[in-house]
This record gives structure tokens, sequence and C-alpha cells, in this order.
């Protein structure tokens, strides 16, 4: 009896990986959901949908402020990032290797702006643009959007810049390279992968603002999330899974097209 | 890879703090054309901060880093036409081999297609032809590091600098790498600077060495001197392995000193060359291969601890009375008079004077 | 060398320079875009609440602390982000243990299944609650084909909609936080402790749990944060019903303009994200004093 071999199940890893299911279930959930009424036919939103239809996909296209809207957070999203990166990466590069109390002071800094709610930011950068002069305008949203895209940026090419050995740059300067020469022929290219990442998250990030983006709306400055927020608190129909749906295609793609390129470059520059 | 003189290298009062450490006190050092100089010595000794002023990579607190006679000190590391290995090697990841080796002859503007001779060359010349378009991470350590070297040379330096370069392969490569290295230095007639804190890497490799401690250059010298005569105890001690003895000193005249180490029960008196005051205490060495080991005799008497067969030698380790550190003895041979030398036996130790060394520091 | 070398030193110290990466100077851009835009005018917010249209006061913040309504808006803030943080880490907690322990060659799909939902906006899965919810949607059917209701809930609108949808979109947060943590610790240690005879449960309890503290510490502060900040998930989940700050500094804006109040409101969310904010940095430097 006592040599008779069992197998032992092993009923933590059943248990939890059974809650794992469950946990991912809820987490796919409400997506799949959106994803699967936008394709539905009917008047009124119900899940599981009758039957297939594009619709609802049309009706983006015809409803102007959709399309109006994305344009605007398409722009916003990409002159966001592509300022956070002239400002964030040349900040991120003096500031991640030193180990001055001043620079580990000056990241956390530039890290703040992730700690603080967005929507008092936002309200408060309304008021202070204002006085200014420019209150409600594109520029503004730029603005505010690029305090929001600065921490990713710097955040990401710190992370990448500390993990690349000091001496390339010098091996570099030693075989003849000036400053700028070993910038863009070395240390540009290695930290590309998180200036690809940081640039990326900034992009989402802005594209699916809505504390900031809701304070500086004008028919020419509302942005995508603002414009289907106002349409989900007055109609309730299918449309605005459509336009969820493209929004996450966007992203989804944003993402595949991102990390191709930043591959490719990388290995060939 | 033309034919160019070599050039000399020279450090003449450098010094450097970070903060309030010394890495490096006031330190004047000459490297002679086509020579090969180790500079040695424990991590944080300042022999990489030496390196890194030569590659100017660090400004010096004072002094002038002269090559060829020319005074470099303020010379960006891009205009000193150097090359360098690096401990790691610093094969930039995101380039090709050859794209890594043509790297500092795109910098100085040389046409593609001599860019593509020379990287030819210099892959032939490190044994790894046909490497062109491989990536570093695809490459073995020694691999890595011949590239690394190719990279370094290709350029055509005045002065090739070397830190800790076969550090990162293992023991076997390392081996192959020091002579290989050492010929193809030879070969290319080029002045070169080594870092390690491997006594045998410099002792093999280098022309001279200089060993380092707490920011200063206690000696420099051929390796077989700097080993047979070191002139202090950390040299002696550092450089392989020494015993090292407290001696009085009973005559001194015309540049010689009488000496008599006291052991245990037996006192033995050595006639060697130097300086001292009559009656001084003073720290003497003796490598363990020059110790001798007799059944019977005046010497020091001495009991066999440990027997350990290192494969070219064996080392015996001797117990003294009163003496609270063993003394090493290595012989070829286990045999004393006949008999191995086993653990428990009662041996007597002694000398040649002419391998007692006097050591520059006062007995304590 | 001798101390007479030293002192024969010339006096001449030459200023050292930097050949290689970037002076702090560089950063300069950046910090200075972040002082004008983002610390400015969150302190000239600041300035700006304690002066209405007849100059000082501090009537906002009197009535923002006396009056029991906002007193009552002000503890619910703190109390949303208390639960969300307790309920995200009872369920974040297993799967980032079993992520770490078992998931072996699924690691890949879990982290691609954890950041899809960042993929997505929060109003695509605020939106989805509201369908899986509504009256004749999934959740009601199923549970009156199950027999245990018999008629349709009124779940959207109701309070724990709103716990619902914030976990879901900040547990990921809880999961990467704790699963960074526990990936350093090595399972032997656990091992070790149930060879020297601890059961499984003690194990975990007295040598895996303690260590991921850290871990855990991290992904709560984090979660509350964002909580803290969080509105829309309220505004379209809550019905109304679960009104906090933003929410509320939302809704000033939207209806009353009542700037003064608003900004009032916005300047206590601030002293409670700076606090957290305070915290996270003395986590930061424990760790790094720690490695």
């Amino acid at each position: 009896m006592r040599a008779r071999r069992r197998r032992r199940t092993d009923w933590a890893k059943v248990g939890l990986g059974t809650f794992v299911v469950l946990f991912f279930l809820f987490v796919m959930a409400p997506i799949v959901v959106v994803v699967v009424v936008s394709f539905g036919e009917a008047e009124f939103i119900s899940f599981p949908i009758q039957s297939v239809s594009l619709r609802w996909y049309r009706r983006i296209v015809e409803y102007r402020p959709f399309i109006d809207s994305l344009l605007v957070s398409l722009q916003l999203a990409f002159s966001s990032a592509l300022l956070a990166c002239l400002l964030g990466i040349p900040a991120a590069l003096a500031l991640a290797r030193s180990q001055r109390p001043l620079a580990q002071a000056l990241a956390t800094f530039l890290l703040a702006p992730l700690s603080m709610p967005a929507i008092v930011l936002g309200f408060a950068l309304l008021y202070y643009l204002s006085a200014l002069g420019f209150g409600v305008s594109f520029d503004a949203l730029l603005v505010a959007h690029t305090v929001i895209a600065i921490p990713y940026v710097t955040r990401n090419v710190i992370a990448v810049y500390r993990a690349v050995p000091g001496d390339l740059e010098e091996a570099a300067a030693i075989l003849g390279a000036g400053r700028f020469e070993t910038f863009r022929l070395v240390t540009l290219p290695l930290i590309k992968p998180g200036v690809f990442a940081g640039s990326l998250f900034a992009i989402l990030i802005s594209l699916d603002n809505l504390p900031i983006s809701f304070f500086f709306g004008t028919s020419s400055t509302n942005t995508l999330p603002v414009v289907m927020l106002s349409y989900l608190q007055n109609q309730f129909d299918p449309s605005v899974a459509a336009v969820c749906t493209v929004q996450m295609a966007l992203a989804v793609v944003a993402l595949l097209v991102v990390e191709r390129i930043g591959d490719i470059r990388s290995a060939s520059v | 890879m033309t034919d160019r003189p070599a050039l000399s290298v020279a450090l003449e009062d450098i010094s450097k703090t970070f903060g309030p450490v010394h890495a490096l006190r006031p330190t004047s050092l000459s490297v002679e054309p086509g020579e090969m100089l180790a500079l040695l010595g424990p991590s944080g000794c300042g022999k990489t901060t030496t390196l890194r002023v030569i590659a100017g990579f660090e400004t010096p607190d004072t002094g002038t880093v002269r090559i060829g006679g020319v005074d470099v000190t303020d010379l960006r590391p891009n205009r000193r036409n150097l090359g360098m290995v690096f401990q790691n090697y610093s094969l930039f990841p995101h380039m090709t081999v050859g794209q890594n080796i043509a790297f500092g002859l795109r910098m100085r503007r040389v046409d593609k297609a001599t860019q593509g001779q020379k990287v030819r060359d210099a892959l032939a010349l490190v044994r790894l032809a046909g490497f062109e378009d491989r990536f570093a991470h695809q490459l073995s350590g020694g691999q890595q590091q011949r590239v690394a070297l190719a990279r370094a040379l290709v350029t055509d330096p005045s002065v090739l600098l070397l830190d800790e370069p076969l550090g990162a392969l293992d023991k076997n490569l390392r081996e192959g790498m020091q002579f290989e290295l050492r010929q193809l230095q030879k070969r290319l007639d080029i002045t070169s600077i080594l870092v390690t804190h491997d006594q045998e890497e410099a002792l093999t490799m280098s022309d001279r060495v200089a060993v380092l401690s707490a920011g200063e250059i206690l000696q420099v010298g051929p390796p077989s001197a700097v080993y047979e005569r070191p002139r202090n105890r950390f040299v002696s001690e550092f450089l392989g392995t020494a015993n090292v003895f407290e001696a009085t000193v009973e005559r001194a005249e015309g540049g010689r000193l009488a000496l008599a180490v006291a052991a245990g029960t037996a006192t033995v008196r050595s006639l060697v060359p130097g300086e001292g005051i009559l009656g001084g205490r003073r720290l003497v060495a003796v490598r363990p291969e020059k110790i001798d080991v007799a059944r019977n005799g005046d010497g020091i008497p001495a009991r066999v601890v440990e027997h350990v067969f290192r494969g070219s030698y064996h080392a015996y380790s001797l117990e003294v009375p009163g003496r609270a550190v063993p003394v090493f003895a290595y012989r070829q041979t286990p045999l004393v008079d006949g008999a191995a030398l086993a653990p428990g036996d009662a041996v007597r130790l002694g000398w040649p004077a002419e391998w007692l060394v006097l050591l520059d520091d006062e007995a304590p | 060398m001798t101390a007479g070398d030293i002192a024969a030193v010339p006096a001449r110290r030459r200023r050292a320079r930097r050949f290689v990466g970037l002076g702090l100077g560089w950063s300069l851009l950046a910090v200075g875009f972040l002082l004008a835009f983002f610390l400015l005018p969150l302190i000239d917010n600041g300035i700006k609440s304690f002066f209405g249209p007849d100059g000082f006061s501090t009537a906002p913040y009197r009535k923002l602390l006396s009056d029991p309504y906002y007193l009552a808006v002000t503890w619910r803030t703190l109390q949303v982000s208390a639960i969300v943080t307790v309920a995200s880490l009872l369920v974040g907690y297993p799967v980032a243990y079993f992520f770490v322990r078992y998931a072996g060659r699924w690691q890949t799909l879990m982290i691609m299944l954890l950041i899809a939902p960042l993929l997505t906006s929060i109003i695509m899965r605020t939106f989805g609650w509201q369908v899986l919810f509504a009256r004749r949607g999934v959740v009601n059917v199923v549970l009156r084909d199950l027999g245990i209701i018999e008629r349709p809930l009124n779940l959207v609108n109701d309070p724990a909609m709103v716990y619902v949808g914030l976990v879901h979109v900040l547990v990921p947060f809880m999961v990467l936080s704790i699963a960074a943590v526990l990936q350093r610790i090595d399972p032997r240690l656990e091992e070790s402790a149930m060879i020297l005879g601890a059961g499984r449960l003690r194990a975990f309890l007295s040598v895996t749990l303690p260590l991921s503290l850290d871990g855990v510490a991290t992904g709560c502060i984090l979660v509350f944060m964002l909580t803290n900040g969080s509105f829309i998930t309220m505004l379209l989940l809550g019905g109304g019903n679960v009104v906090t700050l933003p929410l509320l500094i939302y809704q000033q804006f939207n209806l009353t303009r009542d700037t003064a109040f608003a900004g009032a409101m916005g300047n206590v969310l601030l002293v409670f994200a700076v606090a957290c904010l305070f915290v996270q940095l003395r986590l930061i430097a424990r760790r790094g004093v720690k490695a």
C-alpha cells in the first residue's frame, strides 16, 4: 500500500488557474462585448446581436463630429508626443546617469505630472492659459497634452539609457567620433526602443485623455473622447461601440507599427 | 597598419581626485615607443584612472599628458588618435562586425572602398576573415574580443590602450589570447598600455610592469626584476607569494648589509647589497621557490603542515615556532635526502643569500 | 611619492570637463516647460482659490470642510479609493502569483492580455459594462435563466458598478507591480521553508508574502492615486450615486461654473496626490537602499 505511487493533483495550481481564467474573462468581457455590439444591426444596443452589419461604421463616417474630433485627436496625440520627445529626450539623457541629488530631484519632477490628478491639472491649466491669452485653442490642448506626455518619454528613455553601457559612447569617442557624431551614430540608435515605447504610451494616453481635454472643448478643439462622452450621455446607440472599436484598432496598429519600425531600424542603422 | 614610428607616452605629475578620494596622487610615468607597459594593482588602486586620463575621458587635476612628446592634456579623446579595447569589448550592438570595425575609418572620412579593404585586412589580422556581416551577439566571447582588437587597430592608432582586455574570457582562452595579443603588439610595434589586476597576465604580456596601490606607482620595471627584486612588502605580496621576515642589521659597510633573521631557535645570517643603519630592524622577503629545505643543519627549525601538488611543482606550508604565519616553500621534487616530505616532518629552512630581498619597509 | 612631492605640485587645478554624455543643463528645456505649464498653473490655482470676487476669502474651504454634503464627498473620495485598492489587491495578488510561479510558457499571453485593456479607451470599457449590466443585458439574462432572479435588476447606476468598473481599469497596474517584485523572489526560499516543515500556506505566508510587500505597497499606492483622480467611471456607471471630488469638480465646472469652489476642491485632491507621491518616493528610496 505504502509503495503505491499516485499522481498528486496540485490543488493550489488548479485553484489559482481557475481564478486566473475567470480574471481574464472579467478583463476581456466588456471589451469583447463592445466590439460585438458595434457589428449589430438593430437600432438599440443588444447583446448578443441578432444579425451582423456595418451600418454603425457608416454612421461614424456620416456623423461629422466623430471624424472631425478623430482628426483633432490624432493631430494632438502625434504633435504632443513629438514635442515631448524634443523636450524629454535631452533631459532623459542628461539625468539618467548622473548620481547627483539634483539630477534625481529633477528626474522626479519630470515624472510628477503622472501622479497629479489630471482633472485638477486641466482645470488649473485652463485658467492659467486663458490669463496668458490662449485659453481654449489647439495650442492650449497641445501644451496640456505635452505636460502629460513628457513623463512617459522621459521615463522610458531614462530606463533604456541606463541599461546602455557608458563605455559604448566612450568607444565611439576614442575611435574619433565627436559629440554630435557619437549622439547620432551610437546614442540615438541605442535609445530608440525607449523613444518609441515612450512616444507610443504618450500617444495612447493622449488619444484616451478626457479629464484634461474636456476643459478645452469647442467645436474645433473637441477631441474624440470628449465627443464620445457627450454622445454617450445623450444617445445610446451602437455607433459609440463602432468608434471605440476603431479607436482600439488604431491603437493596436500603432503598437505593431511602432514595434516593427523600432526593430528594423535599430537592427540596420 | 602602415609603417610609422611608434610613439612614446609620458605622464608628468598627473593627479586626480574624485571628491575626497585621491584616485591618483601626483604620478609620473613614461612609456617607451613600441613598449607594452602593464599597470597592475588591486581594484581602486588608480590604474583605470591612469588609463582614462591617457584616453582623455578624465581631465587630470594637475599635470601633463604627452603622446610622442606633444602635450595632449586638453585634447578631446576623439582627437588623440588612440585605439582602445574595453573590458566588456563595447562593440556597438546595433552594428555588424564590419560596421563596428569601419566606425573609426568612417570618422576619419576614409572612402568606402578603402574602408572595405582595411576592414578585411583587420579581420584577417585577428583571424576572423569573413565575419563582416555578423552581429556582436552572434559571436563568442573570444571572437568579440578579437573584433574589439581589430576595431582598435584598424585606424592605425599611435597608442593602444587595453583595459582588462581578457578579463571576461575563461581561463584557457585567456592564456591563448595573452600570447596572441603580445605577438600582434610586437609585430605591429605599437606602444601599448595594459590595465590588469591579474599578475600572471601582467608578467606574461608586458615589457615593463608598473605596480600601483592607493593611487601611487610603487615600482616600475621589467617583469622579472619586479618579481625578483620587489621594492616593498606590498609589491612582494601582490606579485606572487612572498615569505616576509624581520631582520636586524648587524653590520653596514660599503653598500652592503649583514642581516640576521632570527626565527624559532635559529638565526640565519646573509650579506645583501643595500644601505641601512647598524642595529636597524628591516623587512626582508624570500620567494617560496627560493627556500631551501633540509632534514638537518643549522637552518630555521620548522614542521611540515601541509603538502599540495600543483601540477608543475609541490607546495609546502611550514610552521615555524613563534611565527604567526606559515612559511611557504615550492619545490620541483618532493624528495629531500631520498625521502618524500610529509606532514609532520621536522625540517630546517634556509635560502641562498642572493635571493634574500631587502624591502624598503621598516620592521614594526 | 612622499608628502614633499605632493606639496611641490603646482596649485593650478584644471576644471574637469565632460567628454561623453550630456550635462544637467540639457534637462532645462523640459524642466522649464513643466515649471511653466505644470507647477505654476497648480500654484496659481492654489492662490486663486483663496481669492473670490471680493478679495481674500477662505469661504470655499470653509464650505468644503463644514458643509456635511461636501465633507461626505471628500470622505467618500478616500473611501472609494481605499475600497478599490483593497479589491484590486485581493483580485490582483493571486493573478500575479500565478503569473510568476505557474504560468510558464503562458506568461507572454498573460502579459498581452494584461496590456490589452490599456490599448482601449476608458469610455470603451465603461460602455462595455453598461451593455453587460443593462436591463436586458447579458448578466440579467443569465441570472434569470438560472432562476436566481425573476425580474431584471437595475444594475446600471448601482454603486457596486462603479467599483467593478474601477477595479477593471486599475487591476492590471496592481498585477504588474506585484509580479515585478515576486519575480525577484527565489522560489527555493518557499521550498526550503517547506523542507523545514512549514505547510504550503505557512510557507507562503511566512516567506513569500512578506518579501512581496514592496510590490504590494507600490501597486496599492498607484491604484489609490489613480482612483483618486478618476471620474469617468463614476459619471457613466454611478448614475450620480457615487459622487467624489473629481466628479464634483466636473459637475461644478459644467453646471455652476463656481471656479473658486472647483479650484478649492482641486487643491484638496492635489494634497491627497502629493501625499501619495511622497509615500511613493519613500518606497522607492527604501528600495534603493536595499538594492
